[in-house]
């Protein structure tokens, strides 16, 4: 009850912060329409995208809530309240992965004009969407907890995000770089979200079996969720 | 337990810094107690430790009976922060900021109406509109949601006009009146003079004095003084007085005494006998603020610090 309190309030307060809207909501929708424009269809681009997507979507929301709750400190309201610290970081990614989710839907709808192909497994793709977005969630979350001036969390996120989107493979696949590269690549966490979403998309991946994408995208979520947590705990 | 508050020895280290350098004190039940210090004293820092916002270097504390390192949760339950900064959420409401600080801790509902009506709060307003005044009214009523046993409150009227902070000063007293613990930081002088039973005074990261405000008044070098407005002040009349170490103000002649008792009828003996009118007579204790500045002037006692 208390995280769907903390969840709601998250809402209210900050989807309509700048930095919500410029890099969470209208970076990736104009990046995608971009790319549509330009390459005419893009079937096989467009998990990448949507993928990149999820990918601001959420980390720019989660992070510029917390950015304003350290600077107004309102966290330590919550801090100094009867509440789990894994609560309050449940709460964040859940509010994350929902702002996520309709940068991710919304992404599709603009794209859905510049496709040929109909989407292969549409449960398979909700699946993957909130796996990718719980995780980016939790991503954007532990980089706005370990930044001492969370003025920096948005630099050092685009530090993060920027590569992530080539060594994702999410909009040149893997298979066309030289073979070292593949190491990157599968080191790179966005690069199980771009595979999933191809299979559940088109029903084929480049490297990653979806099995496996799914396992890593589950282990990286709870690992993110861990790391905020006890961040959190030293933080106080 | 019989007390609210129990602090022994709590030391408080960022880095090289130590800000808060072994304080002890009790605060009973029922009690309003306030730390008294100047800026970077350790104040903040030691309600952030008994709030369980930040660490306690070492040292022990019990707040409610809960041990404040090993039972965060059972303090946070019995405790109400008022900090420093009015930190409710700006996009949200008076009701809406209310009503999550009820969800949070589990309060009853009505508890909402019921605070608004109290503290008189425009319930429709959103909080980032809001006068620093009503700002900080709302953010002691989102305090009390769960009406805890023990408030915190740090610096609860800078930077609010003088009305504002009366009204806040009339409140925290009322509170204080009905049962709450009210623990307390500032460096107003009024605050001191009007609302806490105890003081401590704190300087430097260490407690230098401890004690009611008369006690606290006691410390003081100086002792009662006397303004005095007579006619004529003639040379036999300030002879006399010499040992009271006369000096010249404004308005008349102010003297220190040890005992009012004893200088009031030697006074009136020797109007009798130099036959002078009284015009005015008056005599004044130290005030906290006295007591404040002897304490926290000059080099720190403790040696090390920059104060
Ligand atoms: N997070 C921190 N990191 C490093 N030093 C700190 C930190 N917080 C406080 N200090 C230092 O600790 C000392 C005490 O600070 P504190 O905020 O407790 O003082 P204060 O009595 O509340 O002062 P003020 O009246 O200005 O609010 C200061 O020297 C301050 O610089
Ligand atoms: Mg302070």
């Amino acid at each position: 009850m208390k995280i769907l309190a903390m969840a709601e309030k998250e809402l209210r307060e900050y989807v309509l912060k700048p930095g919500s809207i410029s890099w969470g909501i209208v970076f990736p929708l104009v990046f995608t329409l971009a790319f549509a424009i330009r390459f005419g269809d893009v079937d096989h681009l467009a998990p990448g995208l949507l993928s990149i997507s999820v990918l601001f979507g959420t980390t720019s929301f989660v992070s510029s809530s917390v950015i304003f709750e350290r600077r107004l400190r309102t966290f330590e309201r919550l801090l100094v309240a009867p509440v789990g610290y894994f609560e309050i970081v449940l709460a964040k990614v859940l509010v994350g992965s929902l702002f996520g989710l309709f940068v991710g839907f919304t992404s599709l709808l603009f794209l859905r004009p510049f496709t040929v192909y109909g989407v292969w497994n549409p449960w398979l793709l909700l699946l993957f969407l909130t796996l990718s977005a719980m995780c980016f969630s939790g991503l954007g979350l532990y980089i706005a907890l370990i930044v001492e001036n969370p003025i920096n969390a948005m630099t050092w996120l685009n530090l993060i995000r920027l590569p992530m989107m080539f060594t994702s493979g999410a909009i040149v696949s893997l298979l066309l770089f030289p073979h070292w590269f593949l190491a990157v690549g599968l080191a790179t966490p966005m690069t199980y979200s771009v595979e999933g979403l191809r299979f559940s998309m088109l029903h084929y991946y480049d490297v990653v079996n979806p099995l496996y994408s799914l396992l890593v995208l589950l282990i990286l979520t709870l690992l993110f969720l861990y790391l905020s947590t006890s961040r959190l705990e030293n933080l106080y | 337990m019989e007390e609210a508050i129990v602090a022994e020895n709590l030391v408080k280290r960022y880095g090289n810094v130590e800000a808060v350098r072994g304080i002890s004190f009790r605060v009973k039940r029922g009690e309003a107690y306030a730390l008294l210090g100047p800026n970077g004293a350790g104040k903040t820092t030691t309600v952030r430790m008994l709030t369980t916002l930040t660490s306690i270097t070492s040292g022990e504390a019990y707040v409610n009976g809960h041990n404040v390192k090993t039972e965060r949760l059972a303090v946070r339950r019995s405790i109400g922060l008022v900090p420093d900064i009015s930190n409710l959420y700006e996009e949200l409401t008076v009701e809406e900021n209310l009503r999550f600080m009820a969800k949070l801790y589990d309060a009853p509902r009505e508890r909402i109406a019921e605070l608004i009506k109290d503290f008189n709060l425009p319930a429709g307003m959103k909080f980032g509109k809001l006068s620093s005044g009503f700002k900080r009214r709302v953010t002691i009523a989102a305090a009390l949601i769960h009406e805890p046993e023990v408030l915190f409150l740090d610096e609860p009227t800078t930077a609010l006009d003088i009305n504002s902070a009366k009204a806040v000063r009339g409140l925290i007293r009322l509170l204080n009146k009905r049962g709450m613990t009210v623990f307390l930081t500032t460096h107003n002088m009024l605050e001191a003079e009007t609302i806490p039973q105890r003081i401590a005074i704190i300087r430097g990261g260490k407690i230098v004095a401890e004690g009611r405000r008369n006690e606290l008044k006691k410390l003081v070098g100086r002792r009662i003084l006397v303004r005095l407005s007579v006619e004529p002040i003639t040379s036999s009349l300030l002879k006399k007085l010499e040992p009271y170490k006369p000096a010249f103000e404004e308005g008349g002649i102010v003297l220190e005494v040890d005992e009012p008792d004893e200088f009031l009828r030697f006074i009136f003996s020797l109007r009798s006998e130099l036959g002078f009118r009284i015009d005015h007579i008056c005599t004044e204790l130290p005030s906290i603020e006295d007591v404040f500045v002897e304490l926290t002037e000059g080099g720190c006692p403790c040696g090390g610090c920059p104060l």
